[in-house]
């Protein structure tokens, strides 16, 4: 139960992870593990949903990268409803790291779609003056990336509703993810005034691109607050709530990630912690870093072939879809761990 | 003899007036701030990559739709394009203006878009010094969802990529988009029609270099910029109302000039030239542009701000020195070429670099003069020389207003040997007179302000459940106040007709005398100075 629990979310990204996202309407309720909430959701805003599916999936993309060269990698499994396996079963850093991006992939994909024009519902809601669609004529319509946040907040928190602190940390997390999205918006002006002057200006706010979004939770993770679960008798029963371990440290701003479970340390493969081991793992002999040799193996030492690599060379680029080059054939030495 | 208005008017009559006037100039502020929208929205348009399967360019022109019945085959990244062996020269970028269930109206007046592309750094394929992109456009239009496109404008535009890459260039950071400066890219006067559709492409050609260099882009996206349809409403209703108030105003002051015995002076004819340039602006022609498809009205709209502010400079400029009570024969507007000249010469440079741009993009709406070396050159030397005729003038200006200011208190000076009667009816002349000038430098002094406010804030702040909308209530604001300013203007120096009634006060009668005729100060031999003039000019002799 605890394995569909934190997985639907994510499932998402791996149903339709090599189909064409785009062009397929997806059908609600072939997709696994969603809550009716989530279920109802889909029904409404059935356009974005591909978009949703997208967003999870940059974000897992965007955790691979970040953790390219670490113990964990943000492995995912295929056959696996949840496809981290269980790591997010537990608390730990790497769980509120997967779902901050996740639900910020998911609030980047979402505005990205609406300026592709691929929704409908995007953007323009019926806040402003006027009658519905006389209301875009007389004054515009709202950024798209309110929209964007709002679709991750509705879709993303929807099973973290319970009093539990699980559920907490989650909603807590997820925030985190969105608010750093609405944190790394830029400012553009345009001035198109008299002979092009600034006495008329008009701004816009950008998304940066979810690369940025990407170290800046890397950071976040490194400096996620560790909490405690406190429960306290309320008249709907024990709720859990989450307190600061550190009383001498900051308490954790919204934009913090936090967590409550340490985390296995990933040295070896062990199927209830979900850690997959870094046995055969490529390292890096040079650093001294984490992807160093040394700390990556755990210390078991690694193995070392020499591997020629038939590369491409002297390439000419196209800003797009073309490249000729000739094929060089160079010598690595390939270490992998013991 | 009689002076202005502003004379002879009593200080509680004044006072009322300044009132009233403030009580518009806070109404106008609230049009804005309260009723109107935004003046302008942007909107993000990301390219849709659709990919163009006719083989052969010989048959009629296809157009290609990012969304919607008739939408394109469209590939979600360049890695799908490169399985599927598309080539560059095949994918058109698509962007629908506007987005799903919405459109255009006429009363957006104008539509700016701007170009942004999304480069992805690589360590092999890096973006090179001075790049240019090529981009053959097309834009197109229909006015129903079920109609054909009729192409609008075609283009092949260069344009200078400026991108930086802040992190190293190593190969971790490959994936990283690169910082680009957005693009100035499209310009239409009028949004005449309901939709609108841009097909981009980026062509590639090896020998001839062209997009070669230009980094590996990921993305083009878009910004539209149109005015919003409430702000025009308010603003067409602002100029409905104030048209006709001018008007009056400005056949009431000639009137009053033509009833007089003696031809109209050169500050009396500068303030009624104000008023028709005023006008000029006001009058209401862009109703048409709801009706018509008068795409040159946002270069129209451009050529009569800058007459009227040519126009209310060079009346600066003349108000100043027809006040200066020296020795010097004036009232001729050959007198300050030196002063005017800066003033024509550098709204000539201006008119000519809008020309250049906004002139051109009547023809070819993806025309920037910014976009060519040679273009941004001239462009710069326009904008250079029209900012070192401001500077010219603004020091012409400050030294005059300087100079006026000491001839007052020089004349000042000798007030207390008066008596008292005397010395405060001249002094309140001279409040009168500076307060005009105050006015003048307030009113500027505003328009700085709510200048500096609009840039530095967002836009529009709230007050409980009030949003004010800050950028509006700037320009119908500043709007209204040169309005009322005009209209003060005429209203308090028109020729008083207190003159026809009681030939009044000892004063007059002592200045009469010879001494002062050879003063000669702003207001001609045949009527007299004003009574402030003549007054300075009879305790300089004192």
């Amino acid at each position: 139960m605890l394995t569909a629990r934190h997985a639907s979310l994510m499932s998402l990204a791996v149903g339709h992870q090599y189909s064409s996202l785009a062009s397929q309407p997806i059908l609600c309720s072939s997709i696994p593990g969603l809550v009716p909430k989530q279920l109802r959701f889909c029904r409404n805003y059935v356009e974005i949903m591909p978009s949703v599916a997208q967003g999870v999936k940059i974000g897992i993309q965007e955790c691979q990268h970040q953790f390219r060269g670490r113990r964990w990698n943000c492995t995912t499994v295929n056959d696996n409803l949840a496809i981290f396996g269980p790591v997010l079963d537990r608390a730990t850093r790497e769980s509120a790291f997967v779902h901050a991006i996740a639900s910020a992939g998911v609030a980047f994909a979402v505005t990205r779609a609406c300026a592709e024009g691929s929704a409908t519902i995007c953007g323009c809601d019926n806040r402003r003056k006027g009658p519905p669609g006389e209301g875009w004529k007389w004054g515009g319509c709202s950024e798209d990336v309110d929209f964007g946040n709002m679709v991750s907040r509705e879709f993303a928190d929807a099973r973290e509703n319970r009093p539990d602190a699980r559920s907490a940390m989650n909603r807590h997390n997820n925030e985190a993810g969105r608010t750093s999205i609405a944190d790394h918006m830029y400012l553009k002006c345009k001035c198109h005034g008299l002979s092009g002057s600034c006495e008329v200006k008009t701004c816009w706010w950008s998304q940066p691109d979810f690369r940025v979004i990407g170290d800046y939770m890397k950071d976040k993770y490194d400096s996620a607050s560790e909490m405690v679960v406190e429960k306290h008798r309320e008249s709907r029963g024990w709720v859990e709530t989450l307190r600061p371990r550190f009383t001498y440290f900051k308490p954790p701003t919204e934009t913090d990630l936090v967590y409550y479970e340490t985390s296995p340390n990933f040295c070896e493969p062990n199927p209830e912690t979900g850690s997959f081991g870094t046995r055969d793992r490529a390292c890096n002999l040079t650093s001294h870093g984490i992807d160093g040799c040394d700390l990556l193996c755990c210390g078991r030492g690694h193995n070392t072939r020499t591997e020629a690599r038939k590369e491409k060379c002297h390439c000419i680029f196209h800003w797009c879809c073309y490249v000729s080059c000739q094929e060089c054939t160079r010598i690595y030495d390939v270490h992998t761990c013991k | 003899m009689a002076g202005a208005i502003i004379e002879n008017m009593s200080t509680k009559k004044l006072v009322i007036l300044g009132v009233l006037l403030l009580l518009f100039q806070a109404f106008s502020f609230m049009v804005g701030g309260l009723i109107a929208p935004s003046p302008t929205t942007a909107i993000h348009y990301m390219a849709t990559k659709c990919v163009d399967n006719v083989k052969g360019h010989h048959q009629a022109k296809k157009w290609f739709v990012p969304w919607g019945p008739k939408k394109c085959d469209k590939i979600r990244d360049f890695e799908e394009a490169m399985a599927k062996r598309i080539e560059a020269n095949n994918i058109v970028f698509a962007v629908h203006i506007p987005m799903p269930d919405k459109e255009m109206s006429p009363w957006f007046q104008f539509m700016l878009v701007i170009l942004q592309f999304d480069i992805a750094f690589k360590m092999h394929n890096q973006i090179e010094d001075g790049a240019m992109v090529t981009v053959d456009v097309g834009l197109a239009y229909r006015d129903s969802t079920v109609s054909e496109w009729t192409e609008m404008a075609h283009s092949v535009e260069l344009r200078k990529l400026s991108c930086n890459f802040t992190t190293a260039k190593t190969i971790e950071n490959e994936g990283r988009h690169y910082e680009c400066d957005v693009l100035p890219f499209m310009e239409i006067g009028s949004v005449f029609h309901k939709y609108y559709l841009l097909n981009i492409r980026l062509p590639v050609n090896e020998r001839k270099k062209v997009n070669v260099g230009i980094g590996e882009i990921k993305d083009i996206r878009l910004v539209g910029i149109h005015q919003n349809g409430g702000f025009t409403k308010v603003w067409f209703a602002m100029k409905t109302f104030l048209t006709p108030s001018i008007l009056i105003i400005m056949i009431w002051y000639w009137r009053r000039i033509t009833m007089m015995s003696r031809p109209p002076v050169l500050l009396e004819k500068v303030i009624f030239a104000l008023g028709i340039s005023m006008t000029f602006i006001n009058i209401p022609v862009e109703w048409f542009s709801v009706g018509f498809e008068w795409t040159w009205m946002l270069l129209f709209s451009d050529i009569r701000q800058g007459i009227f502010y040519a126009m209310l400079l060079s009346f600066w400029i003349i108000f100043c020195g027809e006040h200066l009570m020296d020795q010097t024969e004036r009232n001729r507007f050959s007198m300050y070429w030196k002063q005017v000249g800066p003033i024509v010469f550098g709204s000539f440079c201006l008119f000519i670099f809008d020309m250049c741009e906004r002139g051109v993009q009547l023809t070819n709406p993806f025309f920037s003069i910014w976009a060519s070396d040679v273009g941004t050159e001239l462009a710069m030397a326009f904008i250079i020389v029209a900012g070192i005729c401001a500077c010219l003038y603004f020091l012409f200006l400050c030294f005059m207003v300087y100079q006026v200011f000491r001839n007052i208190s020089g004349k000042r000076s000798s007030l207390p040997a008066m008596t008292k009667a005397r010395r405060l009816h001249y002094e309140g002349l001279i409040f009168r007179f500076k307060f005009l000038m105050l006015v003048t430098l307030a009113c500027a002094a505003m328009t700085v302000i709510f200048f500096i406010i609009s840039q530095v804030n967002e836009g529009h702040w709230h007050w409980g459940d009030y949003t004010v909308q800050v950028n509006s209530a700037f320009f119908t604001g500043i709007y209204g106040m040169w309005n009322l300013y005009v209209f003060a203007l005429m209203f308090l120096y028109a020729p008083s007709h207190k003159r026809y009634g009681d030939e009044q006060s000892s004063g007059d009668q002592v200045g009469n005398s010879g001494e002062d005729i050879q003063l000669t100060t702003t207001i001609t031999h045949v009527d007299g100075p004003t009574e402030v003039y003549k007054m300075m000019g009879k305790e300089a002799q004192e």
